[in-house]
């Protein structure tokens, strides 16, 4: 037992922050994603004698958008599934990349704000792959086997999330413009 | 040229195509005023991703509450081991429902590689223009205490350089050569009539991709010290994994981190 925590911490637990911000982005919740992850590591645990392969991020992300898929089910059951609206997808206090560079230092958290909400309203599918391919550096092979869809299926949801990403960022950025002028 | 696929020119960005598809796109992005702007806006999206949105990470309590939760002792605390993530070379190869995946999808992205690390790709672009061009050395000289000074001095890192001829590796000299968009040292050794190219860079954290064999090239990574290594030819795999230990074996530079 303690030789497999051994190995897990050191090749599972690092990906701990791939863990939360991949929950957090799905959930869109902070209580939520320290659920989850805190399910998924549990689960990963368990299932961890049975993984094969040189790197576990890949794998650990499976199970914790797993995870969030039961919770979510479990959610809709019980009658209270929030609906993604603006107010939702609103961070309360978001922790920005450590080690930043001076220019994502200088991003007005009024605009951090506002791009979150937008990413934060895109559908669940867009919104995932966008996560692992830019902020994860996932692989397209990666991330289909995050999101167990074809690798062809996560080029074509790739593409299409950056084009609605760009869509309503920069419809963002000109509604702010007409409420000044 | 008829412009590719937009999906193509996005696999360009994201670094999953071979170096022939890669060069392809890049030859026609030179002309192309449409594909050039397709790979603007990825660019300027993923900057959106990187730079300006949200990254959440795990906070103490959340990661105690773990460490409290999994069976076992926890290992005792020692240097984080963050930086110690390994590319996922062949995870994404040997996942079963992906297999599946990637049969039903073959037929679409043959032209993606398989499973092609960028930084793989940049190393064996550069070794192959280092060989193509006859511009394998800025200086050459095969002995270690010419090369060392001569890399220390313009590229950034200075790293141990041996000359190890009774083992089989010749040195030849060393450059100063990009990869991944960062100068690197170049130190080249000989193996009967194979180039061996060795790169070294400062450590940014970054992943490592595993050992891997890209278009005949073995790649071959290790870190040591603050210092990335990278050795690539088209030599046996052991043959380079043992410059890899001779080179590992060499002193250090006194006051490394």
């Amino acid at each position: 037992m303690d030789e497999r925590r051994r190995r897990f911490e050191a090749q599972a637990l690092p990906h701990l922050d791939a863990a939360v911000n991949l929950a957090r982005w799905l959930a869109r919740s902070p209580a939520d994603a320290d659920d989850i992850v805190q399910d998924a590591m549990l689960r990963a645990f368990r299932a961890f004698d049975g993984f094969r392969g040189n790197d576990a991020k890949p794998w650990l992300l499976a199970i914790v958008r797993n995870c969030w898929r039961n919770q979510a089910g479990d959610k809709k059951r019980r009658g209270h599934v929030p609906l993604p609206d603006e107010q939702d997808a609103v961070n309360d206090n978001p922790i920005v990349h450590d080690g930043a560079s001076p220019e994502a230092l200088a991003v007005s958290a009024d605009e951090r704000r506002k791009l979150d909400g937008v990413i934060a309203t895109l559908p669940e599918e867009f919104r995932e792959v966008l996560v692992l391919r830019e902020m994860e550096d996932l692989s397209y092979r990666e991330i289909a086997e995050v999101t167990g869809a074809p690798v062809g299926t996560v080029m074509s949801r790739l593409s299409r999330a950056r084009a609605m990403l760009r869509e309503k960022w920069l419809g963002q950025l000109e509604g702010a413009r007409h409420a000044v002028s | 040229m008829p412009c590719p696929d937009a999906l193509k020119v996005q696999a360009y960005v994201d670094g999953e195509l071979d170096s022939a598809g890669a060069q392809e796109v890049e030859h026609h992005l030179e002309t192309c005023i449409e594909c050039s702007a397709v790979k603007k806006q990825i660019e300027d999206t993923r900057a959106l991703m990187r730079d300006k949105a949200s990254y959440y990470r795990a906070d103490p309590a959340l990661q105690g509450r773990i460490q409290g939760t999994l069976p076992g002792k926890a290992a005792p605390p020692q240097e984080k081991p963050r930086w110690r993530w390994l590319g996922g070379f062949w995870t994404g190869l040997t996942g079963g429902s992906l297999a599946t995946a990637a049969a039903a999808a073959a037929a679409f992205f043959l032209w993606l590689a398989p499973a092609a690390d960028p930084l793989v790709i940049d190393v064996t672009n550069a070794h192959l223009r280092s060989i193509a061009s006859e511009h394998l050395t800025d200086v050459a000289s095969s002995d270690q205490h010419t090369v060392k000074p001569w890399l220390a001095a313009r590229a950034d890192v200075s790293p141990p350089v041996g000359d190890f001829s009774s083992q089989g590796f010749t040195l030849v000299g060393g450059r100063v050569d990009f990869v991944g968009g960062m100068r690197t040292a170049a130190t080249v050794y000989r193996h009967g009539a194979h180039i061996i190219n060795v790169f070294t860079w400062a450590n940014r954290r970054e992943t490592l991709p595993q050992t891997s064999t890209w278009n005949g090239y073995h790649v071959v990574f290790w870190r040591r010290g603050n210092l990335v290594f990278c050795a690539i030819s088209d030599i046996a795999l052991n043959d380079i994994q043992r410059l890899s230990q001779l080179l590992q074996a060499e002193a250090m530079p006194s006051g490394r981190e």
